[in-house]
């Protein structure tokens, strides 16, 4: 199974797949929505964990998720926001459209990869 | 007064931002920080090679910036991504540089736990080096902080 993380920041998509590789899961890339729904139209069955940024150009990471969430094929794929974007409003939002859990940047290694684990139901490190 | 102009409301932004920086260093980059000072200015030059831009927009409007010389964006963002140096292209410091500045400002709201302020993409700028002149109608807050790959300003202007 693998991971994926959509993120306008090659930074945080490089971050992420050191993350992933710690862990033991291959870490699929895109730029942008668009691009991250491509890679489910091609992996979607092998996705276990999708980490989803929120301010990127074109679809917003909102968008995305209810996205991701209204197609049958998807519906089940975990989502994990990993965002700048701390206030509530905006938790709540992520929530309500099926984000499993909301991550904020910056983090630690240790906290991105033991929050991996739990939305994928393995538990903490 | 209108609230983007509130001096409590700057100040906690500020205070944000103060603990955001230093969390960033922390956690991302696995780095110490030291506050190393505060000062205030209308109108000054920035000399740089790497600026950050963030623009705020809703309830308080304004930019910061963040600045440092290449050699210490290098090694930081080396930190961030686990790869050496040599390594990073052109591209990789753009996008580094962005992501400092971004991270920074989503910290900074974060702390601050103000609603409402939008934070626009990220802007880079990183050269050999430029001088850029900054204006503002408020004073511009520039926080120094010193870490031992060298030395990060970071301009508020709220």
């Amino acid at each position: 199974m693998k991971l994926l993380t959509i993120d306008d920041s090659r930074t945080i998509r490089r971050v992420i797949s050191g993350i992933g590789a710690m862990v033991g899961f291959e870490v699929l890339e895109a730029e942008n929505g668009d691009a991250g729904i491509r890679v489910l139209e091609q992996h979607g069955d092998e996705v276990a964990l999708i980490l989803l940024d929120w301010n990127m150009p074109g679809m917003n990471g909102l968008e995305v998720l209810k996205h991701v969430k209204a197609d049958p094929r998807w519906t089940h794929i975990p989502v994990m926001m990993v965002t700048t974007e701390g206030e509530k409003d905006y938790i709540i939002k992520a929530i309500q459209a099926g984000a499993i859990h909301y991550q904020t940047k910056p983090f630690t290694q240790e906290e991105m990869a033991a929050r991996i684990m739990e939305a994928l139901g393995m538990g903490g490190l | 007064m209108s609230q983007s102009s509130s001096p409590e409301l700057i100040e906690k932004l500020l205070a944000g931002l103060r603990q955001a920086v230093t969390e960033m260093m922390n956690s991302m980059a696995m780095t110490e920080v030291v506050f190393a000072g505060r000062e205030s200015a209308n109108s000054f030059t920035i000399s740089a090679e790497v600026v950050g831009l963030v623009r705020l927009s809703g309830h308080m409007q304004g930019m910061v910036g963040v600045t440092c010389d290449q050699e210490m964006l290098r090694v930081v963002v080396s930190k961030i991504v686990g790869l050496p140096p040599e390594e990073l292209s052109q591209e990789d410091l753009l996008d580094g540089a962005a992501e400092l500045a971004n991270m920074v400002c989503g910290g900074m709201k974060t702390k601050a736990q103000i609603g409402g302020v939008d934070l626009s993409p990220p802007i880079a700028i990183v050269g050999k080096e430029f001088v850029s002149q900054w204006k503002t109608n408020h004073a511009t807050h520039i926080f120094t902080f010193q870490m031992e790959e060298g030395g990060l300003r970071i301009y508020s202007s709220l």
